[in-house]
Order: structure tokens, then sequence, then C-alpha cells
């Protein structure tokens, strides 16, 4: 093919990742402020009969959350980033562009399959892998289409050096094929007992102790691969971009790479800390959570000195604020994690609110504004239109920063107090309270944690018109804008 | 020899190996650049410069199209 | 070497993938067939057991009940005796939880009843007056799926040597067998509770939800 004046970016299937992320992010949020709100006012668990119970809701919002929102998030950019950094356009590749689009498609048909699917009650009931084998076998399938745009736009790249952006990507595309193989190992009893019974139904590979090594193997690496790695991908290309500035130290980039791909997988152990796994799996679970500070603190420094003499752009462009409080709230979590690991801290934070709490600080702070601001930096370079409302951004960014701040310390104080609470004994040694007791104290926790959710999915919800305003009736652009974002 | 033992001493040689990869490789990425052999430094620009006509900072021979 | 790496992304992939395979390998291989025994006298669970742990998988309630009792005194005042990683050896999948909304139930067979159940099931503010655990009154009118709970019992036979048929074990027999014992089962459990529909329903031959529900409970000890 000639390179001509004419090509430019093909982001038709970043748009459709968008519109996804949109969706996804908008539902997912919607149930998790509901079921938030159940734990404070139990009524509200008959709005659907048998579907809408805290327990049949719970695994739907874990999974919108993590593989419709986030996935959406991770594909919308690598469909951008992947392109821009190897300075390749998909209109080059018919073979691409069609890979992409089925990618995209396979990935819709299959989430809202899972979506009734697990609220028909059909799961395997491993927290974070419930889907089914047959939603299982789509999820690989998606899977590989992804490898292949992957390694295929390597494969006819002008740029000979990858950016890190691109190892980030690559390192989630391999962490999680191995994670969910090996932790979805399971047999259709359909076809092993010669036809009876549900055909979706299937047993696991592993059995009792092993199944909860596996399991908390893949659920922590999840964490790492889905909720981490890839959205470190992000900020490595969306602050440099949008601010103009180099990052601070590329080579430190790399470093913290390894770092985090060789530490971050042993730590699994740390959800297993006092159960009936062999106790070096459990310290080395502690150990390595607590090394793990490292590396991740080595990304969220080098996006923070990013930033360095340039710090008065955290008050004039609010894409940089999102992205430099997601990075702080970064920082918090993968301190809060390794705290929570430590033995004596595990004993009282484990089975507690506490660690809901962490999650949570996590992704909300970290995971979902990083892919917000990315998409709306992505909007005017897509869309070639200005950004809508830059009022309604800050709107959505003092809402959502309360939501989370309300959210964490509601939860880091349920969480405590009902670990002390179950461990309280009398002068004579016997038991303070009873359980319920301890429930009935978390009351007003429960309440403010469902305020926080409302404020955030407020967020949410202005995030979302304000980017839909920008697709159809914001001012056209003429040119593409080489840093900042324009806004109105 | 069993399994707790030969677990041991792979665990144990890993260690070794991988710390000295790890340390290696910062001094390569330090050492590399003092000698004027490569500048990491200049990959940063990648993101900043990423229009598809844009010349890369390393040019792959491969690609379909040179610039 | 390390730049040869940064520019072949083949080998770049390889290299990632030996790191991050590197620490699932050490911590699940070495003790996985230790970790698979199961303690003496445990039994596989009976069909309609399996069925009531289908139950309790459908509708999550691992999302707030743990069974685990962990080693501390204050646990094993609570719930009983320390777990022991033999007792799960035939949990497909593990049912351990994360989060203890609600109390522990690796012993609730200990200390509950199905008459308790029966009543928390359906209202479990009648057992307990501030509960925010909503009422599962759909398990009263669905019916347990009796053969899939069978065809799980045959494939963990088959494929992972679970002993059922074994002298004094679990007797688990031909379909037809299965579906009798598990419906026998639940005559007992039936009679021991009040409902109308869950009654006429087993005097029909059919096993609901609460039913097979209840069996895995009381098994639960």
């Amino acid at each position: 093919m000639q390179s001509n004046a004419a090509l430019e970016y093909d982001y038709s299937v970043a748009k459709l990742f968008t519109f996804t992320t949109i969706l996804f992010g908008i539902l997912g949020m919607v149930i998790g402020t509901l079921i938030a709100a159940q734990l404070a006012f139990p009524e509200l668990n008959y709005l659907i009969g048998e579907y809408g119970t805290f327990s049949r809701l719970r695994p739907l919002h874990t999974n919108i959350v993590i593989f419709g929102f986030t996935l959406s998030g991770i594909w919308a950019t690598f469909y951008y980033v992947g392109q821009r950094v190897l300075k390749v356009s998909m209109a080059e590749s018919k073979f691409l562009m069609a890979i992409g689009k089925i990618h995209f498609y396979l990935y819709f048909v299959g989430a809202l399959l899972a979506v009734i699917t697990l609220l028909l009650g059909f799961s395997a009931s491993k927290e974070y892998a419930e889907f089914e084998w047959p939603i299982d076998v789509v999820i690989v399938l998606v899977w590989v289409l992804w490898g292949i745009s992957i390694f295929g736009i390597i494969g006819i790249r002008r740029e000979k050096a990858l950016y890190v952006s691109m190892w980030y990507f690559v390192a989630t595309f391999l962490g999680v094929a191995m994670l969910y193989l090996f932790n979805n190992m399971e047999v259709p009893t359909y076809f092993v007992s010669g036809g009876i019974g549900n055909i979706m139904h299937s047993v696991s590979m592993y059995s009792g102790t092993n199944d909860a090594m596996v399991q908390w193997w893949y659920g922590h690496n999840a964490v790492a691969f889905v909720f981490t790695v890839p959205i470190i991908a992000m900020i490595y290309y969306f602050l440099p971009k949008e601010s103009g500035q180099a990052v601070y130290s590329y080579k430190l980039s790399l470093l913290s790479f390894w770092g985090l791909m060789f530490v971050y997988l042993w730590a699994g152990g740390h959800h297993l800390v006092w159960s009936t796994v062999p106790d070096w799996v459990q310290t080395m679970g502690t150990v390595f959570s607590v090394v793990l500070i490292l590396p991740s603190w080595g990304s969220a420094i080098n996006m923070l000195l990013t930033m360095k003499g340039e710090w008065n752009q955290l008050t004039d462009n609010p894409l940089i604020k999102l992205m430099v409080l997601s990075s702080t709230f970064y920082m918090l979590s993968t301190i809060e994690g390794p705290i929570q690991a430590i033995k004596s801290v595990n004993a009282i934070a484990h089975f507690t609110d506490w660690i809901p709490g962490h999650v949570h600080d996590g992704v909300l702070g970290w995971v979902a504004l990083m892919i917000m601001a990315a998409l709306f930096h992505m909007a005017p370079r897509m869309y070639k239109r200005e950004i809508y409302s830059r009022k309604l951004i800050e709107t959505q960014f003092w809402l959502q920063t309360t939501g989370i701040v309300l959210y964490f310390t509601s939860l880091w104080i349920a969480g405590i107090t009902q670990g002390m609470m179950w461990r309280a004994v009398d002068e004579y040694g016997n038991l303070m309270y009873s359980f319920i007791d301890t429930v009935d104290v978390l009351h007003p926790y429960y309440v403010i944690r469902t305020v926080a959710g409302v404020l955030y999915l407020a967020g949410v919800f202005i995030f979302a018109y304000n980017m839909i305003k920008t697709m159809t009736s914001s001012r056209t652009l003429t040119e593409e804008p080489m840093f900042r974002s324009p806004m109105a | 020899m069993d399994i707790r033992e030969l677990q041991a001493y792979a665990y144990f040689f890993m260690t070794i190996l991988l710390v000295v990869a790890l340390y290696g490789y910062i001094l390569h990425l330090y050492r590399s650049e003092k000698k004027g052999e490569k500048d990491y430094e200049k990959y940063g620009k990648i993101a900043l410069d990423d229009e598809v006509d844009s010349t890369p900072i390393e040019s792959n021979p491969k690609s379909k199209s040179e610039k | 070497m390390f730049h040869w790496l940064e520019k072949n992304p083949f080998f770049f992939a390889v290299g990632v993938f030996i790191v991050i395979a590197f620490a699932g390998l050490i911590t699940v291989v070495p003790d996985f067939a230790q970790s698979a025994r199961p303690v003496a006298g445990l039994k596989p669970y009976t069909v309609l057991e399996l069925a009531g742990k289908e139950v309790y998988k459908k509708d999550h309630c691992i999302a707030c009940h743990s069974q685990l009792v962990r080693p501390f005194k204050s646990e094993t005042d609570r719930y009983g005796q320390v777990s022991l990683s033999g007792e799960y050896a035939y949990d497909r999948p593990f049912l351990w939880g994360s989060k203890r909304t609600g109390p522990d139930l690796h012993r609730i067979g200990n200390y509950r009843t199905t008459d308790w159940h029966e009543n928390h099931m359906w209202n479990p503010k009648s057992v307990v007056p501030t509960s925010i655990m909503p009422a599962y009154r759909h398990h009263f009118t669905n019916i347990a799926d009796i053969d899939t709970a069978y065809a799980e019992a045959v494939t963990v036979k088959a494929l992972f040597a679970t002993p059922y048929d074994a002298p004094n074990g679990t007797k688990l027999g031909s379909h037809e067998e299965a579906k009798a014992a598990a419906l026998e089962e639940a005559k007992v459990i039936a009679g021991n509770m009040k409902n109308k529909d869950v009654k006429d329903a087993v005097a029909n031959g059919q096993v609901p939800e609460i039913v097979a529900l209840i069996a895995y409970m009381n098994r639960l000890k």
C-alpha cells in the first residue's frame, strides 16, 4: 500500500468499545448502588422476585464491572493507543479491521448471554469466574481474537520499538489467558454422565483447598491483570499525551514492569491467610504482597513526577486532575492491600467490609477514573468534536471524589468495628457479642456507603451525558489537537 | 530427595537467578545509556509524537510502507 | 540480551509468560496431592445434598456466608471446631466465600435444625428480628434439579475417583435408584417441616429446592 496524505487512524472499533464502556459502566454501577442499598434497607431485595436478591445480583455487579465496563475500556483504549504508538492505521489492513469488528460483536453477544445466565442462576460459584462453561468458551474465543489483533498490528508496525503501554497490553493478554484457563478447568457433567441433567452444569477439576488456591491465584491476579496492568498501560500513554510531558523516567517504567510481572502473581496467597492452605503459601502471600509496594509505587511515582514543573495543569485541565487523582488512589490502594495482607491485620480485616472497601478505592478511584479520563481524551480525536462541557467534568470530578472518600472511610470503620466485635471477649473470656449485634452496628455505615454509591453513580451519568453530547452535538474541530483536549 | 527438598533448592536458585537478572537489567539500563549505545528516554517520545505520518523513533524495516 | 528481548515481540511475550507463570507453578503444584486428601471417615455428598449445594451455588450464598472456621478462639467459640483441609476434599468448587455479612456456615448442621431453616428461609426476621438477609421464598416452590446432581456425582466418581458405592460410604447406584434414594431422604426432611406446598410436592415425588438446601445445611457439621 502506498502511504499518502489521506491515511488516517481508523477508530471504528475503538468507538464501538467506547459505547459498551459507557453502557456497562452505567449498568454495573446501578446494580452496585442497588445492592449497597439492600444492605442498609433489606426491603429492596424484593424488587424483581427471585432475581433481585443481593446474592443473585452481587455476581452480576462484579462481573459487569470487571468484564463489561473495564474490559470494554481496555479494548477501547487498546484499539486507539495500539495504532498510535505503533504508527500504523487499522485502515491499512482489511484483515485486522475484520478481526477487530468480530472481536467486538462476539464480545457483545457473549456479554449479554453472560448477564442473562447469571441472572437465571447458572453459576460456577467461584468469585469472578462464575460463568458456566459455554460462556467460558465464548470468552476464550474473544480472547484469541484480541490476541490476533495485538500481534497482528504489532506485525505491521512502522515504529519498531514497542512503547511501554504495549508491553502492558501484551502482559494483560497473556496473564488473563493463563489465569482464566487454569481457574476455569471444569468438566461438563452432561457429557460425562451420558446426557443426564442440565447441559450448562459443570464441576470443577480441583477440589477443596486446591480449588481455593487456584481460585485466589486467579482472583487476586485477575485484579492484577484487568484492574492494574492495562490501566497502567493507559496512564503511560494518556497522561504524557494530555500534558505534553514525556514520561518522567522511561527506564523506571520498564523496571517496574518486570517487577510487577514477577511479584504480583505470588501475592494471591494473602486471600487465604489463616485458612487450610499450607502455611508457607500464606506466608509467601504476605511477604510478596509487601514487596509489591515497590513496583506499584514505582509506576505511580513515575506518573506523578511526569507532571514535574507542570503542576499548574492540574488547575487548568480537569482531565489531568482526573488522572493525577487516579494515580494517587493507585498509591493508596497499593499500600492498603499489603497492610491487609499482614497476618495479624488479616485476622481482623478478613471477611469484613474493609475488603470490599479496599477493592472499591482501587476500582472507583484508580480504574474507573482513569478509564473515564482516557475516553474523554479520545473523544475529540475520534469524533473530531471538542468535549461538550468542562463544567460537567468538574462537577463529575467532585461528586465522585466525595463519593469515593465516603465509600472507603465508611467501610474502613465498618470493617474494623465488626472485626473487633467478632473477637471481643468479656473478663471471663466469653464472647461479648452475638453475630447479629455485629450486623446491627453496621447500619449507619451501610447508609453512608449507599449515599457514596449514589454520588459516584451520579458522576457516571454525568460522564455518559457529556460523552454522548460530545459525540453528537459539540462544536466540530478542524484539526486534531496535539496535546491538551479542547473542551467547551 | 523428596519434593520438599527439590522445591527448596529450586526456590533458592531461582531467587538468586532472578535477583541477578533484575540487577543485571538495572545495570544494563543505565550503562547502555552512559556509554551512549542506547537512549531509553527517547522512547518516551513515542507517546507524544504519534501521528500516523510522524517519523518513527526506530523504523521497522518489515513494515509495509516506509516513511 | 535485554535489548534483543525488547525488540522481538514474540520472545518478549514468551519472557513475560515465563515470569508470570512461575509463581503459580511454585505455589499450587507442590502440595497438590496432599491437599486433595480427605480426612478419615469423610463421605461424599448424597445426591440430595449435592442438589442442595447447587441451590447454595445458584443463589450465591457465598456472597455473604463463609465456610471456613479460622484458628482463633473467638471463632471456635462461635462456630465450632477449626476447619481442616481434608474436610473439603469433595467440595467442587470450594465454598469458603470471602465475606461474612452473615455468619459462617461450615458447622451450621451442629446447631440449627430443619425447622429453624424453614422459618428462617421463609422469613429471616421471624428468627432473627434485625436480620438483613432477604427471604428466599422461591426455594419453597422451585423444584430442585436431582438429575443434574446425579450427573455431577457420576462425573466425580468416574473422573476424580470420588468413593461413591464404597463399603459404609455413600451409595449412588443407577439413575433410578439414586432418584428414589433422594426422594426418601427428602421425605424425612419434609416430615420435619410444616409448609403445606412442600409436603404436597414431596408426596408427589418432587423435591422443592428448600428441602435439598436443608439436606445440605444439615450435612455441614
